[in-house]
């Protein structure tokens, strides 16, 4: 009798995964995802190599690409330290649109009534109310969570749906609605954010941002409090920290650096100082999710986010080219958007399993 | 076939698992049709393994099964039920969205992959009658009580076919009258030739009322075999525990001191919505070990719990040190000098992805000396873990180190480690020394009397009655919530303790 010896694979869990396994899988599955992308280039009769050296050329050129690059890659930064804070305690914020939207509406609300304030004044506070508004936005969902264990992932996302008619309610044809009607009226010239090097000032913000919460996170007594708990809610419970306030905490601080990025994206790119369509401000909203995928990319690391944000702003800007320069099929660069999304969720199982090979006994 | 004839032997069935364990050592057992065969055990007795090999879940390493007098060997569940086997889990696998009947055709292979609902019902309903069963056939599963749960899965086992029905502590989530219901079908299956195995270390007396015979584990050994009617529950309950004379720790001569807790007739619900814990009092005093002895369920987990603060009392009082502590949270109790030792390890009394300086951060993060200004100063508590590391003697290649890497003897000094020197008055113990090797038992016993020593109080609860007897200066045992007595170290007798635990003999208190 002859036995033919197939070789078994075998999931492994992975209790502790350490920092350089996690980077390598995100190289991993970005090399996955330009390689599956790179197949639909060619279909489409287009080099690979070409069309890449393209994309990031153009996303990195000073003239063309960089200022919109860098804006949207810290819009999605301020997304991803949203989502990062709740994640730490176990909850998942996918409400960061609704945050974004109710920031915007907050930031506008202030520009709207106080158009005569100087900029020095009337910026911080636009940026004040809008993440005032955000806190309130997640808070709402965390005292549910917290109080009547409400699922969060519901609550956020319906809340994202009332925040997107909130402000389609003061837009189209509402009190704050501009000449198109459909847009809103501009902002007043002393509410555009200053440029400095290429991108609004709350780029820098949102770095600043990034690290203080790096640090928040690691070394403050409150920051562990948030980690224990999201490691172990028995735990937390055994030493007496409460659920319920850190829940509705984390909630809260997210929604407001969430908040945050509605002053950032409308009032730090001269191409809107307005809300504009609801299909063209939906559209930005939903950028706001690559704050999840990025967030658990990067193990839920702030500081490890802001270079993955930049990354996938450049991406976003720089593969308009493939329509417009290169003349290929659109949708194309939103085909490459989804790819590198997709596999880098399905690379979260190597978070978890790595794979063995087992010989059958 | 003769009428004794057995339809389920066990002839020498030896089982051990990775790690040396021998859960079973050379079982025989003989299952007559339509009698009621009690398997007796403790906790670790090897009855789940048992359950397991008849039921073809695991495969023995030595021996075989015979049914009918022909031999078996089981690959899945799926043989064993063909075999006429059927399986009512402790853990309930039933479908709590679907209905009742839903849940009892699932599986069937009959139902295939058209529905016959009406003809379905019309067969279960008939079993149902036969058996006495009184089953809601389209109430939802969720809606159902633990006892109605159990029920339909003992109905779907015998619409499935099966003549030999295995049951895992059928009665410890039982209301009484459940119970009585659950007893009189057990009688009524029997009338069929169905026999019954209930698997029990809860509740001796109601299945010493039904059964015929009993055969009774202990570390993997069948210890006794014995026909109900010729046995009294006492001695069963001393057959279960067991009566070698045991080697005695040193208990330090320690001076009891005053009075550190006092609980008076303290009641608390489980989770699961039941009275557990009904009208407990006790005190502890300083320099004493006061040993809860029972099985597992019995109110113990809700008394440390409540002690704790983890769990709100239903009426009574905790006072500590004549101080009424009943509404205090856990922090203010951790605060004070009170600390808990869970019986879960990984997850709740350490955290494994934290490495063990963040691990022994959980009972400090909250004093003042190790932070400022709400940050944490991990340079003193990076030195504060090297040292409770280096005297809890805790082997680990540094503080860095994830929790999740150490074995489970490391693993609980850690945890001791954390909370012992964090504690100053009363140590609350629960289960410390539980799936721990010999080595690492007996320094958690030690480390104990140690605290003793430095006179701590100290509420000590284990399933092991060796180990109660052996550690504690009072002994409480636990059954049904309530202490059947309390009794000092010297007085206590081990078969008397264990009947009392056991529920054999009642008790007041």
């Amino acid at each position: 009798m002859v036995y033919i010896q197939i070789p078994k694979l075998k999931r492994e869990r992975i209790v502790v995964l350490t920092g350089r396994e996690a980077v390598s899988i995100s190289v991993l599955s970005l090399a996955v995802a330009f390689i599956v992308f790179s197949g639909f280039l060619m279909y489409e009769g287009a080099d690979p190599i070409e069309a890449y050296r393209n994309i990031f050329s153009f996303a990195f050129d000073q003239k063309l690409g960089l200022s919109t690059t860098l804006h949207r890659g810290f819009f999605i930064l301020f997304a991803t330290l949203a989502f990062i804070i709740p994640m730490r305690a176990g909850l998942w914020n996918v409400g960061m649109e609704g945050q974004f939207y109710l920031g915007t509406i907050g930031a506008f609300a202030v520009a709207y009534t106080l158009p005569t304030l100087h900029p020095g004044i009337l910026i911080p506070l636009m940026l004040l109310a809008g993440a005032l508004f955000g806190a309130f936005y997640g808070a709402l969902a965390g005292f549910l969570r917290g109080k009547l264990n409400v699922n969060e992932v519901v609550t956020t996302l319906m809340l994202n749906n009332i925040a997107f008619w909130l402000v389609y309610l003061l837009t189209v044809g509402g009190p704050w609605a501009g000449i198109a009607e459909s847009t809103s009226r501009p902002l007043p010239a002393s509410a555009h954010a200053p440029i400095i090097l290429n991108t609004p000032f709350t780029s820098f913000l949102v770095i600043g941002i990034a690290v203080i919460l790096y640090i928040f996170l690691k070394y403050s007594s409150i920051g562990y409090q948030i980690r224990v708990l999201g490691n172990s809610p028995a735990a937390a419970k055994h030493i007496g920290i409460s659920a319920p306030k850190i829940t509705v905490l984390v909630m809260a601080l997210g929604g407001a650096i969430a908040g945050l990025s509605g002053y950032h994206m409308w009032a730090g790119d001269p191409a809107f100082f307005m809300i504009p369509r609801p299909e063209a401000y939906k559209a930005i909203a939903d950028l706001t999710y690559w704050g999840l995928i990025i967030g658990l990319i990067c193990l839920l690391n702030s500081i490890a986010a802001i270079p993955l944000s930049v990354f996938i702003g450049s991406i976003l800007v720089g593969s308009t080219v493939l329509v417009r320069r290169l003349r290929l099929p659109f949708g194309l660069d939103v085909l490459f958007l989804g790819i590198i999304s997709l596999t880098f969720v399905a690379f979260q199982f190597f978070h978890y399993y790595r794979i063995k090979i087992k010989r059958r006994e | 076939m003769k009428p004794d004839a057995p339809i389920l032997e066990v002839r020498g069935v030896t089982k051990r698992f990775p790690g040396g364990v021998v859960a079973l050592d050379k079982v025989d057992i003989e299952i007559r049709a339509g009698e009621i065969h009690a398997i007796l055990g403790e906790n670790g007795a090897g009855k789940t393994t048992l359950m397991n090999i008849l039921f073809g879940v695991l495969q023995p390493d030595e021996g075989e099964i015979y049914i009918h007098g022909k031999k078996v060997r089981f690959r899945s569940p799926l043989d064993a039920m063909n075999m006429g086997i059927g399986m009512v889990h402790q853990l309930r696998k039933l479908i709590p969205a679907h209905t009742v009947l839903e849940n009892i055709i699932l599986g069937h292979p009959k139902t295939g992959k058209i529905l016959n609902l009406k003809k379905a019902r019309e067969e279960v309903e008939s079993l149902c009658k036969r058996y006495g069963f009184n089953l809601d056939l389209d109430a939802r599963v969720w809606q159902l009580s633990a006892g109605e749960q159990q029920v339909v899965e003992i109905v779907r086992a015998l619409y499935r076919g099966a003549r030999i029905l295995i049951l895992d502590e059928p009665t410890s989530v039982l209301t009484p009258l459940e119970i009585e219901a659950l007893l009189k079908s057990m009688k009524a299956m029997a009338k069929e030739e169905i026999a019954t195995i209930p698997f029990v270390t809860h509740k001796l007396p109601e299945v010493f009322a039904v059964s015929d015979r009993v055969t009774i584990l202990r570390r993997g050994k069948v210890v006794k075999k014995i026909e109900t009617r010729e046995a009294t529950i006492k001695a069963l309950a001393e057959y279960m525990v067991g009566r070698e004379v045991l080697f005695k720790l040193d208990k330090p001569q320690v001076k009891i001191g005053d009075e550190i807790l006092r609980v008076e007739n303290l009641s608390a619900m489980s989770d699961k919505g039941v009275l557990a814990l009904k009208g407990v009092s006790f005190s502890i005093r300083e320099g004493e070990i006061f040993g809860i002895a029972g099985i597992s369920g019995n109110g113990q987990q809700e008394l440390a719990e409540v002690i704790a603060g983890l769990r709100k009392p239903v009426s009574g009082k905790v006072i500590f040190q004549g101080r009424d502590i009943t509404h205090l949270s856990v922090l203010e109790r951790m605060k004070i000098g009170i600390g808990y030792i869970p019986p879960e390890r990984l997850g709740v009394g350490a955290i494994g992805a934290f490495s063990l300086a963040d691990n022994i951060l959980m009972s400090i993060y909250f004093d003042p000396e190790f932070s400022t200004k709400g940050f944490l100063n991990y340079k003193k508590i990076r030195d504060y873990a090297k040292k409770i590391v280096s005297e809890f003697e805790i082997v680990a290649p540094s503080i860095d180190t994830k929790a999740a890497h150490l074995s489970g003897g490391n693993l609980q000094r850690l945890i001791l480690g954390r909370i012992i020197p964090r504690t100053s008055k009363l140590l609350i113990a629960n289960s410390p020394t539980v799936g721990l090797d010999v080595a690492a038992t007996e320094a958690v016993r030690s480390r104990l009397l140690a605290c003793k020593k430095e006179g701590m109080g100290i509420l000590f609860i284990s399933e092991d009655l060796d180990e109660v007897l052996e550690v504690s200066d009072k002994i409480a045992p636990i059954y049904e919530g309530r202490f059947v007595k309390i009794l000092p170290a010297e007085e206590a007798r081990k078969e008397e303790v264990g009947a009392m635990m056991a529920g054999a003999i009642p008790g007041g208190s």
